[in-house]
């Protein structure tokens, strides 16, 4: 039985930091056998997190990306007709039955195996990664739900194959359209939010060694009020670690007016934010100049944080 | 600690608590779960239990985000003789998605505190004369006669949702299904098809011994649109106010994939109250904030609304109805700006003016000057034939 503490321990082993109440979801969800789903702003580490579930247990990654028009076939299983074909004419004058014949072309080696069947074929239990689930229509929504209650597939041809060890599962969703309340209910639920101020630096300090203290601490800060803003689109954490790239590769081991300027592509996507930020400079000036500055709890992103760090109400 | 005696009852009171309290969506499921998750943490670290069921007990991230402040409020009541409102909810304020608004609808009433509900609007700017009635002469008859509105009235005054007659649903099904929204990007088996399917074609010559003599196809399905419809409650509105709700009614009695929103000087969304009218039963809608106090800062609602749901409502699929007689109070440019983000992210938004209806009328008020150019399609529904009429007037991106 693996803890919220040794899920934390290990992934922060592999560069990822998370923080108590994410730990907490995983263990449980690993516990009870349920799906974890996994919402948050884009760029925040959903899908990793589920790459470095699959290197924290030692096991296999599957995953299922989920996109409009994705179907049962694609998901679960396909028949490698173009070899069934040529199995069919190559073995017409070998004598053997047409039983016999049909029998062996509708065999485990001419089935092809989709995300779905695989996680269920596998001798250990693997990390499904379901991600972006919203993606998806609702049809293929309703499809999943199934294989995640019964975790077996029948193929007509072969017959029921059940699970022999049920996947770990981590479903990932932006948001882009809402998701169903039964699939919802059928999941253990975890937002997953920007990070702190000093929980970046820590992500900062453990995926880009060799930045600099300083520039970690200003990264952050700029992150902490860049999220503040109203942006279209807030930068996420991979935003900030392609930041500290870029500048790693520039030579730079802190942050002025200018080189915010010329580097400001790699954390804002849309023209329009650049100009938002432009307007906020007074906010970001002290940044650059050295002095710490607490970022204003406004905008959306940062009212959703309640990360471990922020349990509220009062406690005696 | 506990209010009751064992943890088992507990947990299924503390389940209770927060379906009833806060409309968690929470079964006997959730309770075992919840219950499995306990022997797991440690029971001494409370903050090891929060962490714990908060997963289980939530589904969405209004309800997680709720969950804390519920959490201690269960849990930890304050001391006796002190009354529960009292307790502070530091959640409940900066609650920033209302994801699941339909149930709020119920504690937004019981928490009305203006801050909270002031926050859209843009903020110092104290509420602009009503510059536009000069160019809007009609708009001004309107305002003047309408001394009443029922969406405005107090809550023990609130407006009936409308059912939809026969005509409308009709007129309502015939406009769902004139929007062409072109094909999906899934493929259907289907007699006459673009595609061939090699799948279903080879299986189905088994039959045949082999030999492929039936080609069997695929086609794309038509897209199923999305009707995003925003009603505006102020009070310039109120005589047209319950047409719009009909026709809301009537659209939502026609699809299922339809959300329906009022704003005046905040936005509140009302699917499932109209969903609820469409099904026949009799509905009574909350009154709207604040409506008496000034005019409609519709761009200001407009970005709420894209802020909190545009994400997961407007899409290329989306159609987004906007009833508003376009009298905005706030500035030209955020109305603007709202206006050019759905029209970009939007299949089409289509702009309901009763005005239009006055002979003579043109789109002059600033705000209307301002949104426009963003309209794709610019009519008004007062009746099920005028709702027939504009199915065919239509004008979509597909």
């Amino acid at each position: 039985m693996i803890d919220a503490d040794a899920i934390r321990q290990k992934f922060r082993e592999r560069g990822f930091i998370a923080d108590e109440a994410f730990a907490t979801a995983l263990q449980i969800a690993l516990a009870l056998e349920k799906p974890l789903l996994v919402e948050g702003p884009a760029g925040v580490g959903k899908t990793e997190s589920a790459k470095v579930l699959a290197e924290a247990l030692g096991t296999r990654l599957i995953r299922l990306q989920c996109y409009e028009g994705l179907d049962a076939m694609a998901a679960l299983y396909e028949w490698n007709y173009p070899r069934q074909m040529l199995h069919a004419r190559l073995s017409e004058s070998d004598g053997s039955t047409l039983a016999e014949r049909e029998a062996h072309m509708f065999s485990e080696p001419f089935l092809l195996k989709r995300p779905l069947l695989d996680a269920i074929t596998q001798e250990r239990s693997p990390v499904l990664l379901v991600d972006e689930v919203d993606r998806a229509d609702e049809a293929f929504e309703a499809f999943l739900l199934e294989v995640l209650a019964e975790w077996q597939v029948t193929i007509p041809e072969l017959g029921t194959i059940r699970a022999r060890h049920k996947p770990h599962v981590v479903v990932t969703s932006n948001r882009t359209r809402e998701l169903s309340d039964a699939l919802r209910r059928r999941c253990l639920f975890v937002w997953l939010p920007y990070p702190t101020r000093e929980q970046e630096i820590e992500i900062l300090r453990a995926r880009v060694p060799g930045l600099s203290e300083r520039l970690a601490e200003q990264i952050a800060q700029m992150m902490q009020v860049l999220r503040g803003l109203p942006l279209q689109k807030a930068p996420g954490v991979a935003e900030s670690l392609d930041w500290a790239l870029a500048l790693m590769s520039l030579h730079r081991d802190r942050l002025d007016a200018r080189i915010v300027e010329q580097t400001l592509g790699c954390v804002l996507k849309v023209h329009e934010d650049a100009a938002i930020v432009q307007a906020h400079r007074d906010t970001l000036t002290p940044i650059l100049a050295g002095t710490p500055v607490r970022a204003e709890a406004g905008g959306y992103a940062l009212d959703n944080d309640f990360g471990a760090g922020s349990v509220s109400g009062p406690r005696r | 600690m506990y209010p009751f005696g064992t943890l088992p009852d507990n947990l299924v009171a503390f389940g209770g608590f927060l379906r009833e309290r806060h409309a968690f969506n929470i079964g006997p499921r959730e309770i075992h779960d919840a219950a499995r998750a306990i022997e797991i943490v440690d029971l001494r670290d409370e903050r090891r239990v929060r962490n714990a069921l908060r997963p289980i007990f939530s589904g969405t991230l209004r309800e997680a985000t709720l969950f804390d402040s519920a959490f201690t409020e269960f849990f930890f009541p304050g001391p006796p003789g002190v009354p529960q409102a009292n307790l502070p909810h530091p959640r409940r304020e900066a609650d920033p998605d209302v994801d699941g608004a339909e149930r709020t609808i119920e504690r937004a009433a019981a928490v009305d505190e203006p801050s909270a509900e002031d926050r859209p609007r843009a903020d110092g700017d104290p509420i602009a004369p009503l510059e536009t009635r000069e160019a809007d002469a009609a708009a001004s008859a309107i305002t003047l006669r309408s001394s009443y509105s029922p969406l405005d009235a107090d809550a023990s005054e609130s407006p009936e949702l409308p059912r939809a007659d026969d005509e409308w649903r009709d007129a309502a099904r015939s406009f769902v299904r004139r929007l062409h929204l072109g094909l999906t990007r899934r493929w259907r088996p289907s007699a006459k098809g673009r595609r061939f399917d090699l799948r279903r074609t080879l299986r189905a010559s088994l039959q045949t011994g082999g030999e492929a003599l039936a080609p069997r196809w695929l086609k794309r399905p038509r897209r199923t649109p999305r009707v995003v419809f925003l009603i505006d409650g102020s009070r310039s509105m109120s005589e047209y106010a319950p047409t719009a709700l009909q026709l809301a009614v009537a659209i939502a009695a026609s699809t299922q994939r339809v959300e329906v929103f009022t704003f005046s000087t905040a936005l509140r969304r009302v699917t499932a109250d109209v969903r609820r009218a469409a099904a026949g039963e009799s509905r009574r809608l909350q009154r709207l904030h604040h409506a008496w106090a000034g005019g409609t800062s519709i761009g200001a609602c407009l970005d709420d609304f894209l802020k909190r749901f545009g994400d997961r409502m407007v899409g290329r699929d989306a159609v987004v109805m906007i009833a508003s007689d376009g009298l905005d109070v706030g500035a030209p440019e955020m109305l603007r700006d709202a206006m050019r983000d759905l029209h970009r992210r939007s299949a089409g938004v289509v702009w309901l003016n009763p005005l239009l209806e006055t002979s003579g009328y043109e789109p002059t008020a600033r705000g209307m000057r301002a949104a426009k150019p963003y309209i794709s399609t610019f009519a008004s529904v007062a009746d099920a034939p005028s709702l027939a009429r504009l199915s065919r007037a239509l004008r979509l991106r597909v």
